[in-house]
């Protein structure tokens, strides 16, 4: 019998079956972010160097992540099926208030105020949809037909729906993205994989058809000017070396200059002589491509890569179909994020506000992201508590 | 509360681990694989375009040589001007600036944005483009302002050339003004609004003078602000160089000449050196360098008078009887007895044709001598007869004649001595005897440039060696030909040139202080017809021109003075005055003068002996 007491004592098998690597991989990857930090805090000035505070906030952030990180291994995941329906519940209500009474800042209502510190609903609202997913997920034991796709793709429609309105588009996006990871993960039925594959084929034949035949407007002209403008700088950053190319223009710059062995430690000048804008933030990895070179970059690909499949582990063993859906729509959060980051920093993607997890500073994102991993860590712990009831 | 729980065997699916596993595979495959082509594949472009960045490069201006003359007085210095200026690293709108500066200058903006292109097609050297050379300076008060605001413009002190006496040197000095597409095409140290040497010393003497820029480094951080700068290359100023020229003296011939277009030639025949070179009329070379518009431009380009050419090397004109000192020369060295006696009727017969003398009555019995006092015509046809033309033009170009004399100003012409093979080839005919009678007394198709005269002129005082006339005081003599007389023959020259001074038609350069020797002439424009006409009677462009060439020998001092008077009728009454006025100044005890360096000269003899003459350029 399970122990009805949510918060259980931490025996010593638990500790045993911690998924170590993956809180190691976690741990380098915090410390490579902070040492990077402190190189992007660093600014060349005619008085000398100078540097801003971010690494010092970014520690102090990871702190209260690691305090966070050890509160959510405490309880038995498990009990999360019961309340999962309320967290989701209560992500929407505030969506919902968002729109109606939330902050603007820089045009989008993203902000609940508290007094003392302003919230994220969306942020809440990624947690909760992840957890929803793998709950309803993990309950079909099939893959998915039609009734149970539409269902799983529900769970993400409204929020998404509601954070367009903010807006806020890559948020929306990056909760659908990690719904579709569960959902490919889950499978769906062959005969609807066809139906709907065929279908996708055939609507944008029938599209390219009727867009010759002068019926329907091109999809380009549907777009928002600003969104054309944002691909076409993706397209060719040089265009436009002072506006929306610039960014891009000085990350390449930055992360091509560093060549084999990088220009060393604080020594990169594109962040040094704030060539590069947003250093700390979105752009971190131009800092360290920079100055680490591309030895340093494999090194950071290799530990992201061992940190996901880290994820992956305890996904394969978790002893039951909540654990492992639990650790997927994780694996899934981590893995756009970095995918996002890296590509659109490196040119691949266009540019899409999304830090890169525990390299970029953000306090709340560095929150969320230790709770997080805090979680696959509590479902690793738990896979052989079925033997010992 | 129920927690539903799973049996012992429960394992999650195997398609979705794979298609995990798969998607990290990807994102390092993916990544790393980018990784490497922007950092190794292509890192060195961008390691460049990281240095682009932050490394800005300043131009610094070497400043001109000055020019001076021989007393140091400066003919050519430099002023200061503003030129704006652009850098393109700084610029985020080339249009949109471009037209801001066209609205401050009235420039219009076609024509800044036309020369920003040719420049940036030029090179993609990161330095700053000259966009406007020369702003006047209540402009530069105007917008210094809100170039201060623009990071891409700024406004840069340059140097203008200014020419203190203007006119009175366009010709030698020449001008400078801002290199075209095809001089900076050939020389790659040019760049938009930099100046060159154009005409004269300015353009032949451009690599002595225009000296070398130098580079300096910025590195700048995002917002502009430099950091730290270093100097990658000095700036060398050209070399300023000392002329032999005298102002004073040019200024005296200016004015001996008035009104007159014509040109004068003054040298030392010891040295070669020129002391005064006029030609008039003139232009101002200061309009040049500050920009010329079109309508001065057609002006000066249209002038009847053609106040561009530099009549001393550039105009070719039939010598007259200047000529005949080479003529006489022939006479000499084909044996002829000068003592042999012509008698001088007015005219001289040659098969049904009358050759005039310009004395209608007639000179009488002429010796060589005495037909060189009188400028007697029908000797000089009747000898000329009895050597033939061969023996004049290879005698003439042995002389210099027919050839540039190698002064270091650009477009000298040669002039012309006419031979049989030169008519073949020019009009197939062969030639007539009766036009080796009119090339004997410097018409027909003879034609030279007044400094060649200056230099067989000299050559006869100095033992027969043609030199290099020269502009450049510290420039060692350079023999460029030998007459091919004996010192004896050229000694009867001189002593018959002496004679004419003392006594003949060059008396009016005569003086009690100095030996003076000269020979006039007086070259037809157009052809003695039956009707003799008085100078004043005739149209400006049928009058003959006057010509002397003389020497002068006072202690220490000796000078070659010639001079041309385009139209000016009789050489004797025109051209002598000239430089009667100019010779009273320079053998004047006043005047310093400087003593001839003859060891100077029996080097360069020597030198020529040994290895003929090759053009030592000073460049």
């Amino acid at each position: 019998m399970l122990p009805l007491n949510p918060i259980e004592r931490m025996d010593k098998q638990m500790l045993a079956h911690i998924n170590w690597s993956l809180l190691l991989m976690m741990l380098a990857l915090f410390i490579t972010g902070i040492v990077n930090l402190y190189s992007a805090s660093a600014s060349l000035l005619e008085g000398g160097i100078q540097l801003n505070n971010f690494y010092q906030k970014q520690l102090i952030w990871g702190g209260v992540g690691m305090l966070t990180m050890l509160g959510v291994m405490l309880f038995d995941y498990r009990h999360l099926k019961n309340v999962t329906i309320f967290l989701y519940a209560a992500a929407i209500i505030l969506l919902i208030l968002v729109l109606l009474v939330g902050s603007i800042y820089s045009g989008a209502r993203r902000w609940l105020d508290l007094g003392i510190l302003s919230f994220q609903p969306s942020e809440a609202a990624k947690i909760s949809v992840l957890l929803m997913g793998a709950l309803v997920l993990s309950r079909s034991k099939d893959p998915l037909g039609p009734v149970g796709l539409l269902g799983a793709i529900a769970i993400g429609v409204v929020p998404a729906f509601l954070i367009v309105m903010q807006p806020d588009l890559g948020t929306s996006l990056n909760i659908l993205m990690i719904l579709g990871g569960l959902i490919l993960f889950r499978g769906i039925k062959l005969w609807l994989c066809a139906l709907i594959g065929g279908t996708c084929t055939l609507s944008a034949v029938g599209y390219f058809f009727l867009y010759k035949l002068g019926t329907l407007p091109s999809w380009w002209s549907m777009l928002h000017p600003y969104q054309q403008r944002r691909i076409m700088t993706f397209l060719n950053p040089e265009n436009d070396p002072q506006g929306a190319g610039y960014h891009i223009r000085q990350a390449l710059i930055a992360i091509g200059s560093g060549e084999t062995w990088g220009k060393g430690f604080l020594e990169g000048p594109q962040s040094k002589l704030l060539y590069l804008p947003e250093r700390h933030t979105d752009f971190a990895i131009a800092v360290f491509g920079e100055e680490w070179g591309f030895v340093g970059c494999v090194f950071l690909m290799a530990l992201f890569c061992l940190f996901l499949l880290s994820i992956f582990t305890t996904a394969r063993d978790a002893k039951d179909r909540f654990g492992t859906y639990i650790a997927v729509g994780v694996f899934f959060y981590f893995f756009w994020q970095i995918f996002i980051n890296i590509g659109m920093v490196v040119g691949l993607l266009p540019v899409v506000g999304m830090p890169l997890p525990f390299i970029s500073y953000g306090g709340s994102s560095t929150l969320v992201n230790f709770c997080l991993v805090g979680l696959v860590l509590n479902v690793s712990m738990r896979r052989f508590v079925f033997k010992t009831k | 509360m129920k927690i539903e729980l799973e049996g012992e065997g429960y394992q999650p699916s195997k398609p979705g681990l794979i298609f995990i596993q798969c998607l990290v595979l990807a994102l390092f495959v993916t990544f790393v694989l980018r990784f490497w082509y922007l950092q190794i594949h292509m890192g060195e472009e961008f390691a460049e375009r990281a240095s682009s960045n932050r490394l800005h490069y300043k131009l610094i201006y070497a400043p001109r040589g000055f020019l001076q003359d021989r007393n140091g007085v400066l003919l050519a210095e430099n002023l200061p001007a503003f030129a704006l200026t652009l850098n393109q690293q700084d610029c985020p709108d080339i249009t949109a600036t471009i037209s801001q500066v066209s609205n401050w200058t009235g420039i219009p903006a076609e024509t800044l944005l036309t020369r920003y292109q040719q420049e940036r097609q030029k090179s993609q050297r990161p330095e700053p483009i000259s966009l406007i050379v020369g702003i006047p300076f209540d402009q530069v008060a105007k917008i210094e302002p809100f170039v201060q605001r623009m990071p891409e413009l700024s406004i840069e002190t340059r140097t203008r050339r200014n020419y203190p006496h203007g006119a009175l040197f366009a010709h030698i000095l020449g001008y400078v003004a801002e290199a075209n597409e095809k001089e900076m095409e050939r020389d790659p140290d040019l760049s938009l609004g930099d100046d060159i040497g154009k005409l004269g010393l300015e353009s032949k003497m451009e690599k002595r003078l225009r000296g070398q820029k130098g580079r300096a480094q910025e590195e700048r951080n995002a917002y502009g602000v430099t950091l730290s700068s270093s100097i990658a290359r000095e700036a060398q100023s050209g070399d300023s160089i000392t002329l032999s020229l005298d102002l004073e003296v040019q200024k005296l011939a200016v004015k001996a000449l008035g009104e007159h277009s014509g040109c004068i030639v003054v040298m030392e025949p010891y040295t070669g050196k020129v002391i005064a070179l006029v030609t008039q009329p003139s232009f101002d070379n200061n309009a040049f360098s500050t920009g010329l518009t079109s309508s001065q431009w057609d002006e000066l380009r249209n002038n009847p008078r053609f106040p561009m050419q530099n009549r001393t090397i550039q105009s070719e004109y039939p010598p007259g009887s200047v000529w005949k000192l080479v003529t006489a020369g022939v006479f000499l060295k084909e044996g002829i007895n000068p003592n042999e006696t012509v008698f001088c009727s007015g005219a001289y017969r040659l098969g049904n044709r009358n050759f005039r003398c310009w004395k209608q009555g007639g000179h009488g019995s002429m010796s060589m001598k005495a037909a060189l006092m009188n400028s007697c015509d029908v000797y000089f046809y009747h000898m000329s007869d009895r050597v033939g033309i061969d023996k004049i033009s290879a005698y003439a170009r042995a002389c210099g004649f027919g050839a540039q004399t190698g002064i270091d100003l650009p477009y000298e012409r040669g002039g012309l001595v006419p031979s049989r093979e030169w008519k073949r080839q020019r009009t197939g005919s062969s030639w007539q005897r009766g036009e080796t009678l009119n090339v004997s007394i410097g018409q027909g198709a003879t034609l030279v440039t007044p400094l060649q005269v200056a230099v067989y002129t000299s050559a006869l005082l100095n033992g027969g060696y043609l030199l290099k006339p020269s502009l450049i005081l510290s420039e060692p003599p350079q023999v460029t030909g030998k007459l091919p007389s004996t010192p004896e023959e050229q000694a009867f020259l001189v002593e018959s040139m002496r004679l004419t001074a003392e006594s003949g038609t060059a008396r009016v350069i005569a003086r009690p202080d100095a030996v003076m020797g000269g020979k006039t002439g007086t070259a037809q424009v157009r052809r003695i017809d039956n009707e003799r006409l008085k100078t004043h009677q005739m149209a400006y462009e049928h009058r003959d021109h006057a010509w002397i060439t003389t020497w002068a020998q006072k202690g220490d001092k000796s000078y070659v003075i010639t001079v041309m008077v385009e139209h000016g009728g009789g050489g004797s009454t025109t051209a002598g005055p000239v430089a009667r006025d100019i010779y009273r100044y320079l053998l004047d005890d006043a005047y310093p003068g400087s003593q001839p360096h003859m060891n100077l000269l029996s080097q360069a003899i020597e030198k020529f002996e040994k290895n003929g003459y090759s053009p030592d350029m000073q460049q």
